[in-house]
């Protein structure tokens, strides 16, 4: 009994995501690879492609320094109002997002690439900073204390012993903010022009116009097969080390 | 060491804390002060947006509840062999975004004609949230031992006084933290409503026109503050009940 309903519940839960996939590649007559080819000569998909990929990879090469570091000094410190970081994570996103729309306005900083990916690097510091920390805390501060004691100097232990002991929780981080920050439409949207647009934008564009269409099914079948890759690996990662 | 945090900590203080500090700021009329805005906010035409994001959000935190309650009771003490891959089955929509997901349920509503419909937002919005509560809810109920069930069955307690008197008390952390996750982001959704729900007007897509399409931050402002002590005034609570935020 219970076991059809948990059944039935999972069919749901993946029955509409299943028909994205399946209705971007098929047509009338069956299988085809026609609306992915059409996805390709759009120049407007390759550019909001191309954007999503260059916000992603820069806020998550910068948000993996910063939070990283913000959580080892944290961490090894005892320093307390760790909540600071838990903050972007618990509040919701929208009014996150529309509070650095009116920062953006009030210094009349002009919206499009560098104003998104600075809201999206905000975001990324608070999860790389909490897997981080929580992976870092899982060491013991003897390790670094014996290499200090054997001779290396602060910037070698932590270059030799700490990073390398924290890299499955960087990784995990990167991943994380790489995957937020690749089909983050909420932030993205409130903090852009017109001129700059990304994949999810694009999808909202026409979706929000109430628009389902094949191509527009590919597209979100392009970025669901990035987020499984990543999520993937991810899986991997977390499993490896326990 | 201490001195690492820096970059991090000025970052947020900037980027996050001091945009915050502006949302209040115009919704006190800023560059001059007025408390209209709030009044404006608060009076019955504006009101009635807020009774529509709290029925919608209390809608979709039973329904997940309902609904999910049941799934996440049988991947902690029933799934056995299964458990690892329903697990991997609820936490991998967690990584695929919002849009998408609700983008999926569009193109399953649309040839049943359920489109732009109160109904339709309601089930955009339950699929969305659901994984948001069975995860809280397994959470708890794994820490559950089938002893204790057992020793309840054998001391001759019903299976229904059993899930009353034991199981369900035993998940109250786990209830509430699901009703945490689900009500607060649902309450200022806007993209299920905007994109299922046709004209149907929530705090969510209310917020959105003020800012992206009337430009009015004052109103917008007053609103979101609104929303955000609602949210803190959740999280305090959520905070005495629970101690601490588990994430």
């Amino acid at each position: 009994m219970m076991r059809v309903y948990v059944a039935i519940v999972f069919f749901f839960l993946y029955a509409p995501i299943a028909f994205v996939i399946a209705s971007s590649f098929t047509d009338d007559s069956g299988l085809t690879l026609k609306w992915f080819e059409k996805l390709m000569q759009d120049s407007k998909v390759i550019s909001a492609f191309y954007n999503s990929l260059t916000v992603a990879i820069l806020s998550t090469f910068f948000s993996v320094i910063l939070g990283t570091s913000s959580a080892y000094a944290f961490l090894r410190t005892k320093m307390r109002f760790e909540s600071f970081f838990y903050t972007p994570i618990v509040i919701p996103e929208i009014t996150e997002a529309l509070s650095l729309l009116l920062f953006y306005k009030l210094l009349s900083f002009p919206l499009g690439f560098t104003s998104v990916l600075l809201g999206h690097i905000a975001f990324n510091i608070a999860f790389v900073f909490v897997i981080v920390k929580s992976r870092l805390s899982g060491y013991e501060r003897s390790i670094e204390e014996a290499s200090l004691t054997l001779g290396a100097n602060e910037i070698q232990t932590f270059l030799k012993v700490t990073i390398p002991l924290a890299m499955p929780g960087i990784v995990a981080g990167a991943l994380i903010a790489f995957t937020l920050s690749w089909d983050n439409f909420v932030k993205t949207v409130f903090t852009t022009a017109p001129g700059f647009q990304t994949l999810p934008l694009l999808i909202w564009s026409q979706a929000a116009r109430g628009v389902v269409s094949p191509t527009l099914s590919a597209l979100t079948t392009l970025m669901l097969v990035v987020s499984m890759i990543l999520a993937y690996l991810y899986v991997r990662i977390s499993t490896q080390r326990g | 060491m201490k001195k690492l945090a820096i970059p991090g900590v000025v970052y947020l203080l900037v980027l996050f804390y001091l945009p915050f500090f502006i949302v209040v700021l115009y919704s006190l009329g800023f560059p001059n002060f007025t408390l209209e805005f709030y009044a404006e906010v608060l009076d019955p035409w504006f009101f009635k947006f807020f009774l529509n994001s709290l029925l919608i959000a209390t809608i979709t935190t039973v329904l997940c509840l309902v609904l999910a309650y049941p799934v996440a009771y049988y991947i902690a003490l029933r799934a056995q062999r299964w458990k690892n891959l329903l697990l991997v089955l609820i936490i991998l929509p967690f990584w695929i975004s919002l849009l998408l997901r609700t983008y999926a349920v569009m193109v399953i509503l649309t040839p049943l004609g359920l489109m732009f419909t109160f109904t339709a937002v309601v089930i955009g919005m339950v699929y969305d949230y659901f994984p948001f509560m069975v995860l809280p809810l397994y959470a708890s109920l794994e820490k559950l031992k089938r002893s204790q069930l057992e020793a309840s069955y054998i001391l001759g307690a019903s299976p229904l006084k059993t899930f009353l008197k034991v199981t369900l008390p035993h998940s109250k952390p786990g209830i509430v933290a699901g009703i945490m996750l689900v009500f607060i982001p649902s309450f200022g959704e806007f993209v299920v409503p905007s994109m299922l729900g046709g004209t149907y007007v929530t705090i969510g897509t209310l917020t959105w026109d003020l800012f992206l399409r009337y430009h009015d931050w004052w109103r917008g402002s007053a609103i979101s503050v609104i929303y955000m002590a609602i949210v803190l005034i959740a999280i305090a609570i959520y905070m005495k009940k629970a101690g601490r935020i588990e994430l």
